[in-house]
C-alpha cells in the first residue's frame, strides 16, 4: 500500500544553528493510526510541525530531505494549504478560539472552496456531535469555559471539519485524566474506522497510545530509533520498561538507572 | 556558544568578570585606543557624527531597558528626552546653568515621571499600553510647550555651554570625549543592570508574567522600576542633548523622535545593549548614508529638489525591509557571524549526543 504522508530523511534546525532532528523518515498508510513515542526533547513535536508547515513561528527551517503527502512533494508550504489538502493539525496548546462559543468555533473554518478539497466527503455539524456528542449540549458555551477533555474534543471536531485526510495530533493526552485519554483515544480509533482517517499520534502516554495504534516509530535524540508494528513495539522489552513502565529486568527499574550507552547501542 | 569545551570559570571574580577571555580584552583595548586617537585622524564631521551616535545611543540603552528587557512598549520616550531638556533649560532660565546640578535634577524628575507613568502602566499592556505611554508624551510636550511660551523665547531657549570650574565644555573633540565617555558609562550600567538581579527580574516578566510572579518576582515593585531606572537615564540624555545643542525647542521633541528610538532598539535587536548602540548608530547614520547615496548620483540641479522627500521615503523603506528581512536586528548578524566562526567547517550544531 502505498504511503498517505511519508517524511525522508527530514532534518529541522533551529535559530539557524542547533539541530534538533537528523535524518526522520516515517510513512502514514491510509487509514491507519500511528505513534510517534519518544521522551521530551526528542524531536517528535519538531518533527509534526516540520509536517504541518509550522516550523517558521519558531524560526526553525527544514534544511534536508522532504515530505511527501499523497505522492506530491509538500515540503516548507504553508500551514493553510496543508490544511486545504487535508493534513490537519490538532496542536498542543491553544487549540480553540477561546472567545468563541463551542459552535463559533466549528464555524470559524474557511469552507473549502471546490478545488483541491472537492474530492473529499464533507464532514457536517450533525457527523461532528454524533462522535462529540458533549459538544452538541455546549454548542451555545464560550470555549474558554470548557474543561480540559472538552477542550480537546472541540479541537478534534475543528480539525475533522477541515476533512481531513491525515490528522496530525500533538500530545493528546496532555494535562488530561486517565479515563479521558482512554476516551478521547477510542475516539481517535472510531474516526480511523468509521471515516477512515490516517492519523499520526505524537505522544508521551505510549500506553494509552499504543492501545489503539496500528504501528509506531519511537524517538529519541532526534533520531527515529526503532519503529514497528504495535505487536513488535509491545513486545520490546526497552520500550516496555521505559514508556510502559512493566519492565522485566530485575535490579533497574528506573529510566534514570540505566546507562545511556546500552540503552542506545541496543537500538542502534 | 561553545559546546564541548571552552572556558570555565574557577573563581566568582572571573565569573563577574565583564570582558572574561584575552581575545575580548585584546578587542576591547585596541577599540578604546581607536576611539582615543579618533580625533588624530577623523574630520571634525566625523566626530561629529560619534557624538550624536554616542548621544542616541544613551538613550536607546535606557528605551532597551524598559522595552528590550521589561518588554514595555513605549512610545513616551521623546516626552522622557524633553523632561530632561527642559529641566536643564529650567534651571539655566533660573540661572543655576551647572551640568552638576542639571544632570542629577533631570535624572530625578525623569526618575518622578517614570514612577507617574510606571504605576498606570502596571494596569495596561500592549497596544493600550503603547496609546498610555504616548498619552504621556503629549503631557510632557504640551507642559515643555508652555513653560516655552511664557518664560522663554517664542522659539526656544538657548543653554550655555556647560562649565565646570574654570573648564568650559566646547567645541567637537571635547564633546565627542565626553558623550562616548559617558554612552560607555550608560553601556556599562545597563550591562551590569541585565546581568544583576533587577535584570533577570525584567526578562522573567518579559517571557512570562504568571510565571515570574510565582517564583516570587514582585511584577508591579520590577515593572515600576524599569520604567523609573529607563525614564531617569532618558532624562540625563534629554539634559545632555540640550547642552549639546545649545538649544532646546519644544519642536524637537515630536513623535518622530519616539519613533526614531524605538526603531533603534528594534533594528539594533531588542534586549540587546550592543544591540542598542548598534541600532542607534544605524538610525543615526543612515540618514547620512542616504545623503552621501544621493549626493552620488550627480543629478542635475533641478531634481534634487524632488530627491528630497525621497530621503524620507528611503528611510522608512530600509527600516521596513530591516524588520521583515532581519527581524533579529543587527545583533542577530552578529550572532550568526559567531556561530559561523564557531562551528566552522560545521554549518549546524549537531544534535545532543548522550555523552
Amino acid at each position: 500500500m502505498t504511503p498517505l504522508l511519508e517524511l525522508e530523511n527530514l532534518e529541522v534546525v533551529y535559530h539557524h544553528v542547533a539541530t534538533a532532528i537528523q535524518g526522520v523518515s516515517l510513512r502514514v498508510s491510509p487509514g491507519s493510526i500511528v505513534a510517534l513515542l519518544g521522551t521530551n526533547g526528542a524531536g517528535k513535536t519538531t518533527t509534526l510541525r516540520a509536517i504541518s508547515g509550522f516550523l517558521g513561528a519558531d524560526d526553525a527551517q527544514i534544511v534536508g530531505g522532504r515530505v511527501m503527502f499523497e505522492g506530491v512533494a509538500v515540503t516548507g508550504r504553508p500551514p493553510h494549504d496543508l490544511a486545504r489538502r487535508g493534513l490537519v493539525l490538532v496542536p498542543e496548546r491553544d487549540k480553540v478560539f477561546e472567545t468563541l462559543t463551542v459552535q463559533e468555533n466549528l464555524r470559524a473554518l474557511v469552507p473549502g472552496r471546490a478545488g483541491r478539497d472537492g474530492a473529499r466527503p464533507p464532514v457536517t455539524l450533525e457527523q461532528v456531535f454524533h462522535y462529540f456528542p458533549v459538544l452538541a449540549g455546549r454548542s451555545r458555551q464560550l470555549a474558554g469555559y470548557l474543561s480540559g477533555g472538552e477542550r480537546q474534543m472541540l479541537a478534534l471536531a475543528t480539525a475533522l471539519l477541515c476533512r481531513p485526510r491525515v490528522l496530525l495530533v500533538d500530545e493528546l493526552s496532555f494535562g488530561l485524566a486517565p479515563l479521558v485519554v482512554e476516551t478521547l483515544m477510542t475516539l481517535v480509533g472510531r474516526l480511523r474506522d468509521e471515516l477512515g482517517l490516517a492519523v499520526l499520534l505524537v505522544e508521551q502516554n505510549a500506553g494509552a497510545a499504543l492501545a489503539v495504534a496500528d504501528s509506531g516509530y519511537v524517538m529519541e535524540h532526534g533520531r527515529v530509533v526503532f519503529d514497528g508494528t504495535v505487536e513488535r513495539l509491545l513486545a520490546h522489552e526497552d520500550v516496555r520498561e521505559f514508556y510502559l513502565g512493566v519492565g522485566q529486568r530485575a535490579g533497574r527499574k528506573r529510566y534514570t538507572e540505566v546507562k545511556q550507552y546500552q540503552r542506545r547501542r541496543r537500538w542502534f | 556558544m561553545a559546546f564541548g569545551g571552552g572556558y570555565f570559570k574557577t573563581t566568582y571574580a572571573a565569573d563577574l568578570a565583564l570582558v572574561d577571555t584575552r581575545l575580548r580584552r585584546v578587542t576591547l583595548g585596541l577599540l578604546i585606543l581607536a576611539l582615543l586617537g579618533l580625533p588624530r585622524f577623523a574630520s571634525s564631521f566625523v566626530l561629529d557624527l560619534v557624538t550624536q551616535t554616542a548621544l542616541a545611543a544613551v538613550g536607546a540603552l535606557a528605551l532597551n531597558l524598559l522595552t528590550g528587557l521589561a518588554g514595555q512598549i513605549s512610545l513616551g520616550h521623546a516626552g522622557f528626552i524633553a523632561a530632561g531638556a527642559f529641566t536643564t533649560a529650567i534651571l539655566v532660565e533660573n540661572r543655576v546653568p551647572s551640568p552638576l546640578v542639571a544632570l542629577p535634577a533631570a535624572a530625578l524628575v525623569g526618575a518622578a515621571l517614570g514612577v507617574i507613568v510606571g504605576i498606570p502602566a502596571l494596569r495596561l499592556k500592549g497596544l493600550y499600553l503603547a496609546l498610555g505611554t504616548l498619552a504621556l508624551h503629549h503631557v510632557v510636550l504640551y507642559a515643555c510647550g508652555e513653560f516655552q511660551n511664557h518664560w522663554g523665547a517664542n522659539t526656544g531657549v538657548s543653554i550655555p555651554p556647560p562649565r565646570l570650574g574654570p573648564w568650559v565644555l566646547k567645541g567637537t573633540v571635547a564633546w565627542y570625549y565626553t558623550l562616548t565617555a559617558i554612552a560607555a558609562l550608560v553601556l556599562i550600567l545597563c550591562v551590569n543592570l541585565q546581568r544583576s538581579r533587577a535584570g533577570r527580574a525584567w526578562m522573567a516578566i518579559r517571557d512570562r508574567e504568571i510565571a515570574a510572579e510565582s517564583v516570587g518576582i514582585d511584577v508591579a515593585r520590577y515593572k515600576v522600576l524599569a520604567f523609573v531606572w529607563s525614564s531617569a537615564l532618558t532624562s540625563v540624555a534629554g539634559a545632555l542633548f540640550a547642552y549639546e545643542r545649545a538649544f532646546v525647542s519644544v519642536e524637537a521633541f515630536g513623535f518622530f523622535l519616539a519613533i526614531e528610538y524605538i526603531a533603534m532598539v528594534i533594528i539594533g535587536g531588542l534586549g540587546s545593549a550592543l544591540g542598542a548602540v548598534l541600532g542607534a548608530a544605524f538610525v543615526t547614520l543612515l540618514p547620512y548614508g542616504i545623503d552621501a547615496g544621493v549626493a552620488s548620483l550627480r543629478v542635475p540641479g533641478g531634481a534634487e529638489y524632488y530627491l528630497f522627500p525621497l530621503k524620507f521615503g528611503a528611510f522608512g523603506l530600509l527600516m521596513a525591509a530591516f524588520l521583515v528581512f532581519e527581524p533579529q536586528g543587527l545583533v542577530g548578524i552578529w550572532r550568526r557571524v559567531r556561530n559561523w566562526v564557531a562551528l566552522w567547517p560545521l554549518r549546524y550544531r549537531p544534535l545532543r549526543s548522550a555523552s
